[in-house]
């Protein structure tokens, strides 16, 4: 049985194809004004990494993310809130958190031992706590993204960065860069302020170990180092790109539909 | 809107939900009838239909931005008052003979202030509602109920007795009475009606004369009553809330597949559940017992907590809701810990609960629905 999960994001596309229970291959592409082409372009490298030659050769395919209304080829779609949950359950079945920090949202996810959600809040009304934000702050520092998360682990005393609006928080940043302050400092300090954003999320949902990240942002070592400080918990890293693991959901959900379950 | 209810009645009653000045309203204008806008629903309708006044509940329906209003607010209040008061700028409610407005919140409050000084209006009054819902505070609406009926009847130059004021009440009891029957046909597995069509006919009530209304609706209940909707829907909802006129909204929430079949909203159940009583010696007693204590409350109402929560429950089990969704405008904070507490009462009885913020003009349509869906998942529906 072959299927396959189509994450369509705000700031990228995933695709997953997945083989008698295992990930056969994955691909991530940079999402294009056109939610099709994005989902088409990542499916075709993923069918191709897989050995296979047409989506014909897929026996089901589920599509998630913002443009799951959009991906053609999907024969069904499921919100990204329950993909994310399977899809990290899966990875590590000891996960009952999981906080997935995507381009454009956040959110937290509470779940059961099967990977079932049992409650989520989700910020999709700002950019703080969302990869946006992220990207806005090393545009003004003048670092790319893997820089950022570099820098972060460095600073030694974080800055208090009161902002997590992302348009306050640039002209806080830019205020303590003329101040001259350390810019590892100063990035230490946004990935404190973010993480107190994404705790009081975590507070509304109940804080049940084990905590998972999913979504882009959880790249970021300097967030998650934040983030478990905040918590008070570490936050266990899954065996697979972070990034995948609404795609993953989705090839499990398009894997459950096949057998008939749920 | 999108339906498929074939009826001439049903017609007339979205398009009184989607217009402010509907063709009804228009025609009781063209003949010289009168029409004052009030702001919340604890505001008696009945003593301005006793004067032959049409009570028209305000809300800012069409409104497509704030720019005119903003200068008077702040970004952290409430969009309904914005957008209303906005409408009052650019002269959408010209067809307006008075305003009544209530301390229902402040948000709402500070339109009289406003509209007091910025929109020339002759009869403006605005009337002191309690926080409590025991004897003395029906005694003090009794009062200011009786002191509003003067100066009604002073501003329009009628006889306001108290038969006018019991036949008035009748009327409005039918109207209860009929809409109650149209809930009740939400009961069945597979409703003639759904949420977003039942949104429409109660907002239609709040903006055409009563005896009109009522006919209209005998009406529709006549062409629903024995059919069927089409069924298949995953999940039956109930919707818990503040001010929602907007059709559309609920609209949304159907499109994921759920079927709304409840509500304890303003604009729904809350404002008919109960009938004021015909058996008093007084109406405006009668009236001040309906609106203070007896009828579903609103938040704003203090110490009412567990009665608002055992009403949902037993709407919950009556239309055999399988989830609730509370909706609540942005700032309002009557609404915030209400729904906070209400989410756990409904957990702990094992019903799924879902929060969702909003902003008065229905926006952030996908936010919405990835919500909305993700919770019919979570319901494994």
């Amino acid at each position: 049985m072959i299927v396959g999960g189509c994450d369509v994001g705000s700031a990228t596309g995933k695709a997953v194809v997945m083989k008698d229970g295992e990930v056969t291959s994955y691909l991530i592409v940079p999402a294009t004004t056109k939610p099709e082409v994005t989902a088409r372009t990542a499916m075709d490298a993923a069918i191709e990494g897989a050995g296979l030659t047409s989506i014909e050769d897929l026996d089901y395919i589920v599509g998630t993310g913002y443009g799951r209304l959009r991906v053609p080829f999907a024969n069904e779609n499921v919100s990204e809130i329950t993909c994310h949950a399977r899809g990290a359950q899966w990875l590590t079945p000891t996960v009952r958190t999981v906080i997935d920090i995507g381009g454009q949202d956040c959110k937290v996810m509470a779940m059961n031992e099967n990977g079932k959600v049992l409650e989520f809040v989700m910020n999709d009304r700002c950019a703080a706590g969302t990869g946006r934000f992220f990207e806005a702050m090393a545009r003004v520092l003048g670092l790319g993204l893997e820089g950022l998360s570099e820098l972060s682990l460095q600073g030694k005393n974080p800055c208090p960065i009161t902002s997590q609006c992302s348009v306050f928080a640039e002209s806080e940043v830019i205020t303590l860069v003329n101040d001259g302050t350390e810019l590892s400092d100063i990035v230490a300090g946004l990935d404190a302020s973010i993480a107190s954003r994404l705790n009081s999320m975590v507070r509304k949902v109940g804080l049940v170990e084990e905590v998972a990240l999913t979504g882009g942002c959880a790249k970021n070592e300097g967030l998650v180092k934040a983030l478990e400080k905040k918590l008070g918990v570490s936050i266990r890293k899954l065996p697979k790109d972070p990034q995948i693991a609404g795609a993953i959901g989705a090839a499990l959900l398009a894997r459950e539909k096949l057998n008939g379950r749920s | 809107m999108e339906t498929s209810i074939k009826s001439k009645a049903f017609e007339q009653f979205s398009e009184a939900a989607e217009t402010l000045a509907n063709p009804v309203l228009q025609e009781w204008k063209a003949k010289g009838g009168r029409i004052v806008g009030y702001f919340c629903s604890t505001v008696p309708e009945e003593i301005l239909t006793a004067a032959g006044v049409v009570p028209f509940r305000m809300r800012a329906t069409g409104s497509t931005g704030t720019e005119e209003s903003d200068a008077y607010y702040s970004s952290i209040n409430c969009s309904f008052p914005r957008h209303c008061f906005n409408q009052a700028l650019t002269g959408e409610f010209k067809f307006l003979d008075g305003i009544v407005c209530v301390n229902s919140c402040d948000h709402v409050r500070r339109i009289y202030d406003n509209w007091k000084r910025f929109v020339p209006t002759d009869f403006i009054e605005v009337l002191s509602l309690p926080r409590k819902t025991g004897p003395d505070q029906v005694g003090w609406y009794r009062d200011e109920l009786a002191m509003f009926r003067d100066k009604v009847a002073k501003y329009f130059g009628v006889e306001l007795t108290d038969d006018a004021i019991w036949k008035a009440i009748k009327l409005h009891n039918e109207t209860r009475r009929l809409q109650r029957k149209l809930y009740e046909l939400r009961k069945q597995e597979k409703p003639p009606i759904t949420g977003a069509e039942t949104l429409a006919v109660m907002v239609a009530g709040t903006a055409m004369p009563k005896e009109q209304y009522n006919e209209m609706l005998r009406e529709l209940l006549d062409e629903l009553t024995g059919s069927e909707g089409p069924g298949g829907h995953r999940a039956r909802l109930m919707i818990v809330g503040g001010i929602l006129d907007d059709p559309a909204y609920i609209q949304v929430i159907e499109d994921q597949g759920g079927l709304v079949v409840a509500d304890s909203l303003c604009f729904g159940s809350r404002i008919m559940w109960v009938d004021v009583s015909e058996e008093m010696a007084d109406p405006f007693q009668a009236l001040a017992q309906y609106y203070v204590a007896d009828r579903p409350s609103c938040p704003r109402m203090y110490g009412e907590h567990d009665n608002r929560a055992r009403y949902v429950k037993d709407m919950t089990r009556d239309f055999k809701v399988d989830g609730v969704i509370g909706e609540r405008l942005m700032f309002c904070d009557m609404w915030v810990v209400e729904h906070y507490m209400l989410d756990q009462d409904m957990k702990a009885d094992g019903i799924p609960f879902l929060k969702l913020d909003r902003e008065y003009i229905t926006s952030g349509v996908g936010q919405l629905r990835t919500r909305v869906q993700a919770f019919l998942e979570t319901m494994g529906r």
